[in-house]
């Protein structure tokens, strides 16, 4: 028997510049106690259509045409219903479990009252002790400690947050549970806990799970049945398993193929070797001589020691989980703030001690690609702005047409057409052209070495290839060194030389990408490994307890953390101390 | 073109439109025009009035003391006349004149104090969010600290103790109570934006402070800046009336408080003489409703959260 089914729903968004069509004659329905996955880019219309079945539409959108019918309200279509029914529904029959948690809970409440609310909106008075009792029960039924309702949000971890908004979420045992990219907040071992989390519940109270997400290798551990969405079109319906081996329609290929895969083909076509640079002489150009960064009482990075050699330039890989210090690592080499002890030399020179012509020249050589695209122009000016501004700045313009022709040439050598990107402002350009202008403008300035913070984490999936593609070029073509700091294995396996893992600020393992994420040898590279979700059926990614598991043995490593040694690549050497 | 055919097809009507219109360009803001017109309609007063009316009436004995406006009559029962349209006052000063020289000058003194306090925010405010350290640390404790006094408390010794002022010389002494709350205001957004992408971007071009101050941050400022101004013109001419209306203040150049004082103080509220404080009082407020507009559609235009579609 179906829990929802959605026939021919168009929903609409009008605008001054005429009527968008965010979702067009949809129609799909979800039988009780299966899993449904709505996948598509970020505007395909799957947050939409979730939040109409909810009744909960942002205006000015509006359901065009099409109906919802609820079976667990006796069939009727909600779209009909008035604003009380509806509000009996919510949570009832369906619940919503929103993307991010942090946002979600009431800061000044305490977690059980919170979901004393939800029942006692549906049920009138309810004892006080069997609030108590139900309150533990879903607590429990999510893993979470009873005592864990006596604790204030911010006392919680983001993991443990979400697994609290999925206990308000069912609570009440609806019929339908819709779960908004309920991960996408948190790293890969949390998510692979929330996710089984989230899939034994349901099981457990037999409803109906709308999953709506866009990584691939997710829902293929998550779901049964895959939607997959665009424009706000349902482009192809089938089980995960049908869609993921045999797709029909070419952008579920595209979705498929854009998940790189350790040990898989790989994306780039690397030709030729990289342009060895005959002037870099014996100094290296990059060393970090015990090299440490505390924060208050908390030590984002350990001591390390490292030297890298210009010579031949050399892709190496920073990975870690959130607050692992990667990020500390390439604000170090930035100088964007300075070791608490030892130093950072860039061609043997302390770089937090350059000044006048030398820091210029220093940041002419260093340049970076960082995360968000949409916060690296300056809403203020055209994007031309960015590229133009630090090529006048260090010298490199001879006249403006000099600067036009250049620009030009960056955009071409990135793959965007120079006609459609300059001269316009960030917001009318997506999230992955402007992040491709951004490697432009790295390429403009032709630097030594180029620090790459998370380039392509906040990108549509079809775009990641495309934009590590333009940074390893800055390698193969430029002789451009470069550090890729990054969370996804799976992309540092193909594009690096070299991989150092980072956990709690200590270098855990490091060596080349083969050995260290193809046969990883320290326990925790090899949890991180377990955790990411491979579109591949075989791959299971085990139950809720393997990965509770697997978190409390990450508890005991950090006590002790070592290092395991890979092997070493010439031009680069790794001591910690 | 397109846009017409769209609304037949989709009975979007022309109002929608209308206000979608206004949500993609806030500055098309109802309130925003209303109050703008307001405030340009007192400028007008002042500046046709001098070109069509007799600014010399504004002094002692111009006309019969306390005649009514236009269509009045007076406690001596004299009606109106053509004359002096809005009255004269108890010392024989065509209010008209009064208003035509007195409106001018209250908004300017509302201007210019928030224009100097403006400044001296903007230097603090950047100084303290960008430099940090101790001067972040002596700026805020001076900015709370000068928050909790109570500026009339000091404009009135000050004033007593200085006599006749002139109208710029009131406006500096304002200035001084006005530039708290834009050096925090400052601060909070140069703090936040300082971590911004583009500022760190800036930082990698090898861009100066001052290009990052200026070049980078300001501009993003803009709406925070003049919602911030025009709220300091309000609360400028609020403090400007209230000295005036104590008698203290410009003693020998008409503005709308000082007409109110002396309305007060020869005993105009039990002569019903209405018009001699009634009209410049009705002045005032809406020099404030126009100030408050401009302000909310500001506040509209910074923050698109608070617009509606």
């Amino acid at each position: 028997m179906n829990v929802l089914d959605i026939t021919d729903l168009s929903i609409d968004f009008p605008t001054s510049k005429g009527v968008v069509h965010a979702v067009s004659h949809f129609s799909l329905s979800i039988p009780h106690g299966r899993r449904v996955g709505f996948i598509g880019e970020s505007g395909s219309g799957k947050t939409t259509t979730a939040l109409a079945a909810m009744r909960m539409l942002a205006s000015p959108g509006f359901v065009a045409g099409g109906d919802i019918k609820l079976n667990g309200v006796g069939g009727t279509d909600i779209l009909s219903l008035n604003e009380e029914e509806m509000r009996r529904v919510r949570l009832r029959k369906i619940s919503y479990i929103p993307q991010g948690a942090m946002n979600s809970l009431n800061p000044v409440m305490r977690i059980e009252n919170q979901i004393w609310d939800g029942i006692i909106a549906h049920e009138g008075h309810v004892e006080p002790s069997e609030l108590q009792r139900r309150s533990r029960e879903v607590l429990a039924g999510v893993g979470l400690e009873p005592h864990v309702g006596q604790l204030y949000p911010h006392e919680l971890s983001g993991g443990m947050k979400q697994r609290v908004c999925i206990a308000i979420g069912v609570c009440l045992q609806p019929d339908l549970i819709i779960a908004d990219e309920p991960t996408s907040a948190l790293d890969v071992i949390t998510q692979r806990h929330v996710m089984q989390t989230l899939r034994e519940v349901q099981d457990k109270i037999g409803a109906g799970l709308i999953l709506i997400g866009h990584d691939m290798g997710l829902m293929a551990q998550s779901v049964d049945d895959l939607a997959v969405m665009k424009l706000g079109e349902l482009v192809e319906f089938g089980t995960v398993k049908q869609i993921i081996e045999d797709p029909q329609h070419p952008y579920t290929k595209e979705l498929i193929s854009s998940v790189p895969l350790v040990g898989g083909e790989s994306f780039l076509d690397s030709t030729g070797s990289p342009p060895i640079q005959e002037d870099a002489g014996d100094v290296p150009l990059l060393e970090f001589q015990n090299v440490s960064r505390v924060y208050g009482s908390v030590t984002a990075l350990h001591p390390m020691s490292f030297k890298l050699d210009g010579k031949v330039p050399k892709i190496i890989s920073i990975v870690g989980q959130s607050g692992s210090g990667k990020s500390t690592m390439g604000g170090l080499m930035l100088g964007f703030n300075a070791p608490s002890t030892g130093q950072v030399l860039f061609k043997g020179q302390d770089i937090n001690a350059l000044s006048g012509d030398a820091a210029l020249t220093f940041r002419k050589e260093v340049q970076a690609v960082f995360q968000d695209p949409y916060a690296c122009f300056n809403p203020f000016y055209r994007v031309d702005h960015a590229l133009k501004f630090p090529f006048k700045r260090f010298g490199l313009a001879r006249d403006e047409a000099h600067v036009e022709q250049a620009m030009e040439e960056a955009c071409v050598a990135v793959g965007l057409d120079p006609s459609l990107v300059l001269r316009r402002y960030p917001h009318q350009l997506s999230g992955g052209q402007r992040q491709r202008l951004i490697v432009a403008r790295a390429l403009m300035l032709s630097p030594k070495l180029l620090i790459a913070d998370e380039p392509v984490s906040m990108v549509d999936a079809s775009l990641r290839a495309t934009i590590l593609k333009n940074i390893h070029d800055l390698k193969d073509k430029h002789g451009i060194s470069i550090l890729y700091i990054t969370h996804d294995l799976a992309t540092a396996y193909h594009v690096s030389d070299y991989v150092m893992v980072l956990y709690h600020g200590h270098v855990v393992e490091a060596g080349p990408p083969k050995e260290v994420i193809g046969n990883p040898q320290h326990a925790y590279t090899r949890l991180l490994i377990d955790s990411i979700p491979w579109p591949d059926l075989a791959r299971d990614w085990g139950s809720a307890e393997d990965a509770k598991r697997d978190l409390q043995k990450l508890g005991e490593i950090a006590d002790r953390p070592e290092t395991v040694f890979r092997g070493d690549v010439s031009g680069f050497a790794l001591q910690t101390a | 073109m397109a846009d017409q055919t769209v609304t037949q097809s989709e009975e979007v009507t022309a109002k929608q439109i209308r206000r979608m219109k206004r949500f993609d360009n806030p500055w098309r803001n109802p309130k925003l025009i209303w109050g703008a017109g307001i405030l340009l309609g007192i400028v007008a007063i002042g500046i046709l009035g001098r070109i069509f009316w007799d600014p010399d009436l504004v002094f002692t004995g111009s006309g019969m003391t306390r005649q009514a406006p236009v269509g009045f009559e007076n406690l001596r029962g004299q009606a109106g006349t053509w004359a002096h349209p809005l009255g004269t006052d108890g010392a024989g000063r065509d209010v008209l004149a009064l208003l035509i020289i007195g409106a001018p000058n209250s908004l300017f003194v509302g201007v210019l104090a928030s224009l100097i306090g403006m400044s001296i925010g903007i230097f603090l405010g950047f100084s303290a969010g960008f430099i940090r350290g101790r001067t972040d640390d002596v700026i805020r404790v001076l900015s709370d600290v000068m928050i909790t006094i109570p500026p009339l408390l000091i404009l009135v010794v000050f004033q007593a103790a200085y006599g006749d002022i002139n109208l710029t010389m009131m406006a500096i002494l304002i200035a001084a109570f006005v530039w708290q709350s834009p050096t925090r205001l400052i601060r909070a957004q140069v703090l936040s934006m300082r971590e911004s992408g583009y500022v760190q971007m800036a930082r990698l071009s090898g861009a100066s402070t001052m290009h990052i101050m200026f070049r980078e941050m300001l501009p993003n400022l803009v709406p925070y800046l003049f919602g911030s101004f025009i709220a300091n013109v309000t609360t400028s001419i609020v403090t400007a009336v209230g000295l005036e209306v104590l008698g203290l203040g410009p003693q020998r150049i008409p503005t709308l408080g000082r007409t109110i004082y002396e309305a007060i103080n020869s005993g105009a509220l039990i002569q019903n003489l209405w018009w001699w404080w009634g009209i410049p009082t009705i002045l005032l407020a809406l020099m404030f409703i126009g100030l408050l507009l401009i302000n909310l559609g500001l506040d509209e235009v910074s923050n698109p959260r608070l617009r509606k579609l």
